[in-house]
């Protein structure tokens, strides 16, 4: 069986403020990473993040992150995106992958409303960078 | 983006429980009747128990699916999947799928991403990865093929 294709997306920059700390809960260790802007730029879409998402972070017990971000992306030609994504970030095996998924009333856009999508994660020194490419 | 083989899975599907008009859209559950999966890696059989695929037909015309079911390896781990995924294409290919015809899996769009949890060490390796799967809607069930993202 061939391979799954997929074709670039969008690459996304998030900014991201002081974490939170919720601590060690019955679910794990929780740290909130508020987004507060970014960037989002591919061929088909590209425009800012708007403040006020973030990625509710858990570390589990095997040393894995788990995330779970909400975020509003704003198009340049003003479509409003509601994005979220689940992932893992392994750093002992150097894994950063995220699914994100995408909801938008804008009919430019709708093709968003139809796909999955992977997410390649890296943090840079100025935050972190997702490489997203939709699942064909 | 790089993948490499995980499994194939052959779904059977029981009886569709319709469950009709909901405020999202269209909601039936389609409860699994066991199956297989086999790859480099792992094979083994899907627990009929417990393990279904609740599905919602958007009003785009685009089906959600959220499936949840328990595999059991040929050594005796269990695995808890879980995987949501998306279902669409021209309206006549989807109404051949309603009758039960077999049709080109590459003329419509069948994607789930799973998730795995395992407590097995001997499959550990599953809780630690994102997977991408395609779909092959076949009358008795769906036929998965699905990738490790690397």
């Amino acid at each position: 069986m061939d391979a799954i294709n997929s074709r670039p997306l969008m690459v996304l920059r998030l900014a991201t403020a002081a974490t939170q700390e919720i601590g060690s809960t019955p679910q794990g260790a929780l740290t909130v990473f508020p987004v507060t802007g970014g960037s989002f730029e591919g061929e088909r879409l590209r425009g800012q993040v708007l403040a006020g998402g973030g990625d509710w972070v858990r570390a589990r017990g095997d040393g894995v992150l788990s995330l779970d971000l909400r975020v509003t992306l704003e198009t340049d030609d003003g479509g409003l995106i509601h994005m979220t994504f689940s992932g893992v970030r392994d750093d002992a095996n150097g894994y950063f992958r995220t699914v994100p998924r995408f909801e938008t009333a804008t009919p430019k856009y709708a093709f968003l409303n139809r796909l999955l999508a992977v997410g390649i994660g890296e943090i840079r020194p100025d935050g972190p960078v997702h490489i997203i490419e939709e699942v064909l | 983006m790089n993948t490499r083989l995980l499994m194939t899975m052959h779904v059977k599907v029981g009886t569709l429980l319709n469950i009709g008009p909901v405020p999202c859209g269209v909601r039936r559950t389609a409860p699994l009747g066991g199956g297989t999966f086999e790859g480099p890696r792992l094979r083994g059989a899907i627990l009929p128990a417990s393990s279904a695929d609740w599905q919602l037909l958007r009003p785009d015309g685009v089906l959600e699916m959220d499936l949840r079911c328990t595999l059991r390896t040929d050594d005796g781990a269990l695995i808890y999947m879980s995987s949501f995924g998306l279902r669409h294409g021209p309206p006549e290919v989807i109404a051949a799928i309603g009758r039960g015809e077999t049709v080109d899996p590459s003329t419509y769009y069948f994607r789930t991403m799973p998730r795995f949890e395992t407590a097995h060490p001997a499959y550990a390796f599953l809780n630690r990865l994102v997977a991408v799967a395609s779909g092959d809607r076949r009358p008795e069930g769906p036929i998965y093929t699905i990738h490790e993202v690397l």
